[in-house]
């Protein structure tokens, strides 16, 4: 079955936040879902980072990319201290909105060229196919931040107290 | 056109003005919204919609497609009717059955592509779709003035003028969805293509096109033409609940590049020099046709209607300042902007709406600036004392309310186990906030604000060690850049009321005729008066407020 991006970055961000990621971490995560498998990249890494919650990539790339940006717009070298390169850290590069790469040194040292204020091209869509089990999993996960509607929730809702055949 | 930058214009009202929710809750639709920009695109390309199937029978029930070509693409909404017993028909969104269900296509569908949507629509919710089926809609029938037309029609009679003035429409809406939903189409495979590019055109385009659907459809089971006043005065409906109201929240870019248009629009027509003759009795008129607007304006809440005859009863006062000779005075539009500050919040928005209506040429343009097709473009903040200067100089407003007590803090947005769909808690008396969805900006910026350390360091260091935070810092530098991101209001407060929310997205698209039914959700009309599908070219923008002509 093929899903929209919308569909991949709005149920992986719910899946983080019942992982356990802080709001803002767990949106950033499902951006950088819908990017990760638009390109064709693999979900276990996506499911790892999700098992690592409340630790993890999650919190960890997003500091790490953030102070990069920092120095980037300070007109510094923006070193990732401490980072290995990997699928998910370049999938969070590419979901920033700005112009933004990921460099190695000669020494291995590894950077963010980026022009925080410039934006980034215009990302063309693809449809993702996505392995059931990845989907159950992260279903799972965002059922977690989901509540039980009170009967006084019922009882307000659109369309409620009213006759629908008028 | 795009929007030139070199038109004259006065200071923006301030976003502490502007961007409160009773101040938003009395917002009216402008030349900006969205149904009246897509209308103005389809008339200038005069664009042909074509009915291509009637399969519909004797009953009413079957398929149709319409198709159109509009910025060089082909579209085609899909239409289907089923027979729903009226036990089954329900506003809510937790229905599983519709009169009518639609599908816009990215296309012409052909017979297979057809039958497909045919058997998926009807479902909504519970099908699947494809990247060609752009938006997924239902409506059901206002079934009293539809059995009521057809009655009338089968008769060789028109319908009664008053019952079409009173109710506005055949059918309406309960979920109009895009961007992806139940495996359609993302935004992004229209997001550049002209015409659609514009927020929520593609949905605005299927509105319109069900509109049409259902005149077709009650003239074929009345066996006889609608009169054109009676038909352009019947636009489409729609219930629109809570679901729509986190949107603004969520989407602060885009709240943000709507409100600086339509203020951006405000402030050129308020350094407009002294009106020409025709301009004055132009927008004399606009005020008078306002007036008969809200004249029709009925709905069945006491309360409701209660501030609708107010309105009306200020609404006749400030007619009596719009007068040619007043408007070509020097800076008379000001003016009369800086004296209807005395005036209620209804009064003054809807005086905004108005004085935007003749001046397509200043304001049009500013639609294309209403995207937001990068997402926020800021930086983060380097150390923790920049980020509380911030805080204090763009984000002052979240600091005032004392969000520790109960009145500060009673409700709670959470999102529904059964329809996942956004719902709002009392915190004191319903289980669930400790689920709490993340609306609660003002209350998370002033406990970053706590939180920030006296010493600076790196701000980074600082949500290492509390992340919680690195939401409300992402806003404030959002709000930074950003000046009309956010609504500046205690969204968990037990005084904030969700209709405010709704009524401002909604006079967005262009809804006219709000008709709260509580607090959290309102009828509304889209598409009244708005041009029939031949009448592009003779009145594509010209249905601001419309009266009823039948």
């Amino acid at each position: 079955m093929s899903r929209s991006a919308a569909e991949i970055l709005a149920l992986a961000g719910k899946a983080a936040r019942g992982a356990g990621a802080p709001p803002a971490q767990a949106a950033r995560f499902g951006e950088v879902a819908a990017v990760h498998l638009m390109a064709g990249r693999s979900a276990a890494a996506l499911r790892a980072a999700l098992d690592a919650l409340p630790e993890g990539p999650v919190l960890d790339y997003p500091l790490a990319i953030d102070a990069g940006l920092v120095q980037a717009d300070a007109g510094q070298a923006a070193v990732l201290t401490g980072l290995e390169r990997t699928d998910l850290l370049q999938s969070y590069i590419e979901a920033l909105p700005c112009v933004a790469a990921l460099e190695e040194t000669e020494a291995g040292v590894l950077c963010l060229r980026a022009e925080p204020h410039r934006p980034r091209a215009a990302r063309p869509s693809r449809r993702i196919t996505l392995a059931e089990e990845v989907v159950e999993e992260m279903t799972r996960l965002a059922a977690l931040t989901f509540v039980p509607e009170s009967e006084q929730s019922r009882s307000s809702g659109a369309g409620a107290g009213l006759t629908d055949n008028d | 056109m795009k929007d030139g930058f070199d038109i004259p214009q006065g200071a923006l009202r301030t976003p502490d003005t502007v961007m409160r929710l009773a101040r938003m809750g009395a917002m009216f639709p402008t030349r900006l919204s969205f149904l009246r920009t897509l209308m103005r695109a389809l008339a200038a390309e005069d664009v042909k919609v074509v009915r291509r199937q009637w399969q519909i029978s004797a009953q009413g029930f079957g398929h149709a497609v319409y198709a159109l070509r509009f910025g060089g693409h082909d579209y085609a909404l899909v239409a289907v009717s089923s027979d729903l017993p009226d036990a089954q028909r329900t506003d809510r969104v937790i229905a599983t059955a519709w009169d009518t269900a639609y599908v816009l296509y990215d296309g012409i569908p052909d017979a297979a592509e057809i039958a497909r949507i045919c058997a998926a629509a009807p479902k909504q919710e519970a099908a699947r779709f494809t990247e060609r089926d752009l938006v997924l809609s239902r409506a059901n029938k206002s079934v009293r003035l539809f059995a009521h037309v057809v009655e009338r029609l089968r008769a060789g009679r028109q319908p009664d003028a008053d019952l079409v003035r009173r109710t506005g429409y055949l059918m309406r809406t309960t979920a109009v969805y895009g961007n992806g939903k139940f495996g359609i189409a993302d935004r992004s495979v229209i997001e550049t293509r002209p015409g659609l590019g514009g927020p929520f055109m593609a949905e605005m385009l299927t509105v319109w096109l069900i509109r049409l659907f259902t005149h077709d459809l009650v003239e074929f089971l009345g066996g006889a033409p609608l009169e054109r006043g009676i038909k352009r005065h019947l636009g489409i409906g729609n219930s629109t609940g809570l679901g729509m109201a986190p949107f603004l929240v969520t989407h602060p870019v885009l709240l943000n590049n709507w409100m600086t248009a339509r203020e951006t629009a405000l402030a050129r027509v308020r350094a407009q020099p002294p009106l020409l003759p025709a301009q004055a009795q132009r927008l004399c008129d606009l005020a008078a046709r306002a007036a008969r607007h809200l004249d029709e304006w009925e709905v069945p809440d006491a309360a409701h209607q209660a501030r609708i005859a107010a309105l009306r009863t200020d609404w006749r006062a400030t007619c009596a300042r719009i007068t040619p000779e007043a408007l070509q005075e020097p800076q008379a539009l000001d003016r009369l902007l800086v004296w209807s500050e005395g005036q209620s919040l209804d009064v003054q928005e809807l005086l905004v709406s108005l004085l935007l209506e003749p001046f397509g040429d200043l304001v049009d343009g500013l639609a294309e600036c209403m995207c937001d097709p990068f997402g926020a473009l800021v930086t983060p903040y380097a150390d923790t004392q920049v980020l509380k200067t911030a805080i204090e100089e763009s984000c002052a407003w979240a600091l005032v309310p004392d969000y520790a007590c109960a009145a500060g803090s009673r409700q709670f947005w959470y999102v529904s186990a059964a329809k996942q769909e956004p719902r709002l808690g009392d915190r004191y008396a319903e289980a669930g906030a400790e689920l709490e969805s993340p609306l609660d900006i003002g209350r998370r910026i002033k406990a970053l604000h706590a939180a920030l350390p006296a010493q600076s360091q790196p701000l980074t260091a600082f949500l290492a060690e509390q992340p919680d935070h690195a939401l409300a810092a992402w806003r404030v530098a959002v709000a930074e850049r950003y000046a009309y991101a956010d609504i500046r209001d205690n969204l968990i407060g037990e005084t904030c009321l969700p209709i405010d929310m709704l009524r401002c997205k909604l006079a967005f698209f262009g809804a006219s005729k709000f008709d709260p039914k509580s607090d959290r959700w309102t009828r509304i009309t889209l598409c009244q008066g708005a041009p029939l599908a031949d009448e592009l070219a003779s009145r594509g923008d010209d249905w601001w407020l419309p009266v009823f002509e039948g």
